[in-house]
């Protein structure tokens, strides 16, 4: 008896008179809700679906607003192309692929050291981890005079290393907060038989506690990957015209009031479409990882 | 072997400390120094000098008392703002992740699109709904509104808050919904089975039943939703810039028109140390509220 009929037959029947009694309703409710929740994320998702349409449009096309249309590829191929976009998209890919890995690489040891380790104090840990968790609360508005002038002074403007170092340190709390509940849902015992077996902190770390937290790795990683893809304030005003990543170049449409809007789709379709499908295919992730690592905290 | 362990464990966490700190601690204490100088970058032939509390003082003083300076009307914004989409958030935030617990066809599709907007940067989903939604002329807005017949205002300078506080919600609703939704799956069929047979109404079972078992969900949404909101930027930047006049300014912005701007090293760095200590403040009460009303549940 598999467990669903277990489960049946233990029912109350006050449950299957409420069931039996309220199936023709329950059918008509469901048609309703099945139409107005598709509306309902329709809707909510429309101006992204819109720009979407827009990229596939020529600009006389784009001046109306049309749903039906004749898709070309045109405008996508001229924003494709256009050596100014491509600069800002390599910008972006390279804060994203060399942030978040640093930011893992960082992070991973340290939630890790913040859950097992120790220290002369045991007060220590519980210390560091609230200082991590309170830089999370500081705003980038905070620092920004500080890093402006150091970025001028030691002309960090020019390059990408400057912007990649503030990244780091913004997001490196976010990857300890995030993994410091996952660490410790390992089972202390599984650490201790092991340092007994032999293994040194750092196989401990590798060989054991990272393949057991792998899912809190890939979301605290996804996570920061679209966190630092979209960052904006920082990446504004501490980037000059070779370092600025795609955030900044989306803002620079803000001047043409209504102008270009094929091309300002086109754009924000490649700015947008890696995060979002990114964020989609790997949402169930994400929620584990966001519920799991504040719901305990 | 104890000391070798010891050294081992520092070496674990000493690089992310070290960066953590040289990238957000170090600048902070530092723009607490500047918030105590006369510096402005735009009058190299000043002498950089110590003030004490000048610049604060600056923003802070009331010289034609009942006229409100500027500062704090900017304060109250922020507060409208931030508190405005915390709040359509928060409650528009569970009813949509009550609505998309059903078990309908398709229902990820649904979710998928709701969540969408989360992933959005924000320079552009701020220049797509200026452009294609608010134009008076070419938007959505505009071209509906003739249609039903009346002349469409232009909203971005008429109602700026209001847009902002539409926006700032479009954008992070989605985690609100993503969150407490995880929490609603997680209550036991049992539970709802129950209620079902004690005769609950929807209103009874959504408010009185549902609500409190995710009340810790709805606290998690609603402290990282404040921290994340209270800093947005780049969205008032693309859409109103702050306008008309200071109208949509919120703290940030205002940090940033007083560096970038008015280059007052001292003023802006005065500025960001009352931004801060206002966020943490609100943090802090915002969770002793939300703290004590989910514990009337527990």
């Amino acid at each position: 008896m598999s467990d669903q009929e277990v489960r049946d037959m233990n029912q109350s029947t006050a449950v299957r008179r409420v069931r039996r009694v309220s199936k023709v309703k329950k059918t008509t409710k469901t048609v309703f809700l099945t139409i107005v929740i598709h509306a309902v994320g329709i809707i909510y998702f429309f101006p992204v679906l819109y720009m979407f349409l827009t990229a596939f449009k020529t600009e006389a096309q784009a001046v109306n607003p049309a749903i039906f249309f004749n898709p070309t590829l045109q405008t996508l191929k001229r924003v494709l192309s256009d050596p100014n976009m491509l600069g800002f998209l390599e910008s972006s890919l390279f804060q994203v692929i060399m942030g978040t890995a640093l930011c893992l690489l960082l992070g991973i040891p340290a939630a890790f050291a913040l859950v097992f380790g120790r220290f002369k104090k045991k007060a220590t840990k519980e210390k560091l981890y609230v200082w991590f968790i309170t830089t999370i609360l500081l705003p980038p508005v905070a620092v920004i005079i500080p890093l402006y002038t150091w970025f001028q002074a030691f002309d960090l403007v020019g390059t990408p290393f400057g912007l990649l170092l503030a990244y780091v340190g913004f997001h490196v709390p976010i990857v300890v907060w995030m993994l410091h509940s996952f660490f410790s849902d390992v089972p202390i015992s599984i650490i201790e038989a092991s340092e007994i077996d032999g293994c040194t902190r750092f196989q401990q770390l590798t060989r054991i506690a990272v393949p057991l937290v792998r899912i809190g790795i890939f979301s605290a990683g996804l996570l920061v990957a679209v966190f630092i893809w979209n960052e904006f304030f920082l990446a504004f005003n501490l980037t000059g015209n070779t370092t600025a990543t795609l955030p900044v170049y989306m803002a620079r449409f803000r001047e043409q009031q209504g102008m270009f809007r094929a091309q300002l789709s086109a754009a924000s379709a490649v700015a947008i479409l890696p995060p979002v499908i990114f964020g989609w295919l790997t949402q169930k992730a994400l929620v584990k990882g966001l519920t799991l690592g504040s719901v305990k905290g | 072997m104890t000391t070798i362990r010891k050294k081992h464990d520092g070496a674990f966490i000493i690089p992310a400390i070290l960066i953590v700190a040289v990238m957000t601690q170090v600048p902070f204490l530092l723009t607490i120094v500047y918030s105590t100088l006369r510096w402005n970058l735009a009058r190299p032939d000043l002498p950089i000098k110590f003030v004490g509390f000048a610049n604060y003082i600056y923003f802070l003083r009331m010289p034609y008392f009942p006229e409100i300076p500027e500062f704090y009307r900017i304060v109250w914004q922020t507060v409208l703002m931030t508190g405005g989409s915390l709040v359509v958030c928060t409650v528009l935030g569970f009813l949509l992740a009550v609505l998309l617990d059903h078990r309908i066809p398709g229902i990820n599709i649904a979710r998928t699109l709701i969540l969408g907007p989360f992933f959005v940067m924000s320079t552009a989903s701020g220049v797509i709904w200026k452009t294609t939604i608010f134009n008076t002329t070419f938007g959505w807005y505009g071209v509906l509104a003739r249609a039903v017949g009346f002349e469409p205002v232009d909203l971005l300078s008429n109602f700026p808050i209001a847009v902002i506080i539409l926006l700032f919600t479009w954008r992070w609703m989605p985690f609100f919904i993503l969150v407490m939704l995880a929490g609603l799956q997680g209550i036991p069929d049992d539970l709802i089975d129950a209620t079902k047979i004690d005769g609950a109404s929807w209103f009874q079972s959504t408010f009185f039943v549902k609500l409190p078992v995710i009340s810790r969900h709805a606290t998690v949404a609603i402290m990282l939703g404040l921290i994340f909101i209270v800093k947005e930027f780049g969205l008032i930047l693309v859409t109103t810039a702050g306008g008309p006049g200071t109208r949509s300014y919120n703290l940030p912005f205002d940090v940033y028109m007083q560096v970038f701007n008015a280059s007052n090293v001292g003023r802006a760095g005065a500025l960001a140390v009352m931004t801060v200590v206002l966020s943490l403040l609100a943090v802090t009460l915002v969770y002793r509220v939300v703290k004590k009303q989910s514990s009337l549940y527990e």
